[in-house]
């Protein structure tokens, strides 16, 4: 056995603590939690007689403070049950705020029995001293989780300074009714509804960059085409580009353009084209597969697939298709890349091991990592703040979406219905 | 001399080999017949048998075959091509869009019968295993339909009479997660429509 000496026993327990200590502080710090968390005090809201208190917490209750919560802004302070929140209890308790919530109903109007709710919204600090202008929502119940996100975005929004995401939706596509039609739901996998009816394969939706219309692709008659719709569904038109595939279509952030893969002869290629179904525009002349393109943020280039070199790599070009460069090395197989909104870092899918993984690579300082999960992971989106990503796994032997951080931590599944997949977070910020 | 005599009895020696089984076999008795069982029934007094008269114009009928005609219903009609080998679906290795030897044979013996049935256009449906990722996977099913569409061109198929659509990994014909199943994904579906 190899004699050491105690110094050198010493350093060396020294060392590994301090790569244990480096592993550690890797893997848990992200920079929403690294800020400033204040402690929040949040009671259950009074009901006037006759409200069902469960169900305002399903609705209401719940999804707010998960918002809140999970905000990285906030965290929540305990109450002791049936105390009234008086500034000596925030104090025990060490809340710097109290939100404090009331409902009251009115008839909803229209002569029916409907009532909305209307929901009068305080943010005092420690001193009771009103944080925030007070403010008061009002909702039919069916707008009521709606309610709880935008009140959690207000106050998230209003103390962090920075745009509160709880009222951004995912489009997903789902064959939970038998066929793979496009659906939305809310950012914490809540209020999922259908928004296509083609009764066929409908596929890969992407937002406009102001969430009021999706493009996707859609297959009848044995082709594959692409459409344009509203946000709640109405005022489909087909884009009719003459070229074969019309798949992996993108909103530009900026105007009416939309990148999709067009092909001709079996030759797909990255072509853009206006929401109009005018200029079409190819933007790469290899014969090697091309596929999958995403713009960046500010619209100047754009990151897609290519088989050029022997395998599909992720390469990124400038809008108008010149100066093309390759951005991923390593694995035989890459393909997803979606840009973040700070514009300098691509998550796309890469093979590992004979899974894919979800891969975030700094395009500008070349830093890649991986983020581990179970299962095969796929086609991450990020949030417009670019602080969560939403993801497909087939994990639990299905492909569902899940949510996590951008540093891969606090993962939650948001769907569970059928098989789920291609989520495409919404764009805008509050 | 010697080498005369030699071949001389080889001959004569070859000659026995050949005659004497037959010789043998003409030697053989002839099997015992089973003795006819007696019968102590009384037999049925026999019936006078009537002559049987053939009309003097008959004609033996001709034995008929007829060619079955194809099933006119399009998913029937697909179900028995691809059944009896009429057309065959082509198979891709991995993350490949060149065709192999087999697929070439299958792509040859469709283009036969397609040529002989030009009453029907094609599809060519591109399909892949689901080991690749989806979206790359409808770019590479384009490419393998188009492969085929090619390929059934310069084997004397009009062209426009073949349409092609991928379908990437989105309808595997075999669900399971396994090599024999990948294998089984990863093709060219030929598919019959009309015109």
């Amino acid at each position: 056995m190899k004699k050491t000496t105690p110094a050198l026993s010493v350093l060396l327990v020294l060392l590994a603590s301090a790569a244990h200590a480096q592993t550690q502080i890797q893997t848990t710090i992200d920079q929403s939690k690294a800020q400033q968390v204040a402690r929040i005090a949040i009671p259950f809201p009074g009901l006037p007689a006759g409200l069902d208190p469960q169900k305002i917490n399903a609705l209401f209750f719940a999804p707010l403070t998960r918002d809140i919560a999970e905000s990285g802004v906030f965290a929540i302070a305990p109450l002791p049950p049936n105390v009234p929140p008086t500034p000596d209890l925030l104090k025990r308790i060490s809340a710097a705020y109290l939100l404090d919530l009331r409902f009251s109903t009115t008839p909803a109007g229209g002569g029916g029995a409907e009532i909305d709710y209307l929901v009068d919204t305080r943010l005092v600090d420690s001193t009771g001293a009103e944080a925030l202008p007070s403010k008061r929502y009002r909702a039919g119940e069916a707008a009521l989780t709606k309610t709880a996100h935008t009140i959690a975005s207000y106050i998230v929004r209003s103390i962090n300074g920075k745009p509160g995401i709880f009222t951004t939706q995912i489009a997903f596509a789902s064959n939970r009714d038998g066929f793979w039609e496009i659906y939305l739901m809310d950012w914490d996998g809540g209020n999922q509804r259908r928004i296509t009816f083609h009764r066929g394969l409908s596929i890969l939706p992407s937002w406009s960059p102001d969430d009021e219309r999706m493009v996707y692709t859609s297959f009848s008659r044995n082709a594959s085409e692409m459409y344009v719709i509203n946000r709640r569904g109405g005022g489909r038109i087909k884009i009719h580009t003459g070229l074969a595939l019309n798949t992996s279509a993108r909103f530009s952030p900026v105007g009416h353009d939309i990148a999709f893969v067009g092909s001709v002869n079996g030759n797909p290629d990255i072509y853009v084209i206006r929401d109009d179904a005018t200029n079409l525009r190819r933007l790469t002349t290899s014969y090697s597969i091309e596929s999958t393109p995403e713009w960046s943020p500010n619209g100047r280039q754009i990151c897609f697939t290519s088989g050029r070199s022997g395998t599909p790599q992720i390469y990124v070009m400038d809008a108008e298709g010149t100066n093309i460069r390759r951005i991923s090395f390593e694995g035989q197989w890459n393909d997803d890349a979606r840009w973040a909104p700070d514009g300098e870092r691509l998550a796309y899918t890469s093979r590992v091991n004979g899974v894919f993984q979800i891969r975030i690579t700094n395009v500008v300082t070349g830093e890649s990592h991986i983020l581990a999960g179970e299962g095969s992971n796929e086609q991450p989106s990020w949030s417009p703040d670019g602080k969560w990503i939403a993801f497909q796994s087939n994990r639990s032997g299905k492909w569902q979406i899940y949510r996590m951080r951008a540093d891969g931590t606090d993962l939650m599944p948001l769907t569970s219905q059928g098989e789920n997949k291609e989520p495409d977070w919404s764009k805008k910020v509050e | 001399m010697t080498k005369m005599l030699k071949t001389l009895a080889l001959t004569l020696l070859a000659t026995l080999i050949v005659i004497l089984p037959a010789c043998r076999t003409k030697k053989t008795p002839a099997p015992v017949v089973a003795p006819t069982p007696v019968v102590t029934t009384t037999q049925p007094p026999p019936v006078a048998a009537t002559p049987v008269t053939q009309p003097p114009d008959f004609v033996q009928p001709e034995a008929k075959v007829t060619e079955e005609a194809l099933p006119s219903d399009i998913d029937e009609l697909n179900r028995v091509a691809q059944q009896r080998g009429y057309i065959q679906d082509a198979f891709f290795a991995f993350d490949e869009s060149t065709l192999t030897p087999d697929a070439q044979t299958a792509l040859t013996n469709s283009a036969n019968w397609l040529k002989k049935n030009p009453q029907y256009n094609l599809l060519i449906e591109g399909h892949c295993d689901e080991r690749g990722t989806e979206q790359y996977n409808l770019a590479l099913g384009d490419r393998r339909a188009n492969t085929a569409k090619e390929y059934l061109a310069t084997l004397g198929i009009d062209a426009s009479r073949i349409r092609t659509v991928s379908y990437g990994e989105e309808r595997p014909f075999d669900p399971g997660h396994d090599e024999a199943a990948w294998a089984k994904n990863r093709r060219d579906h030929l598919v019959l429509i009309g015109k």
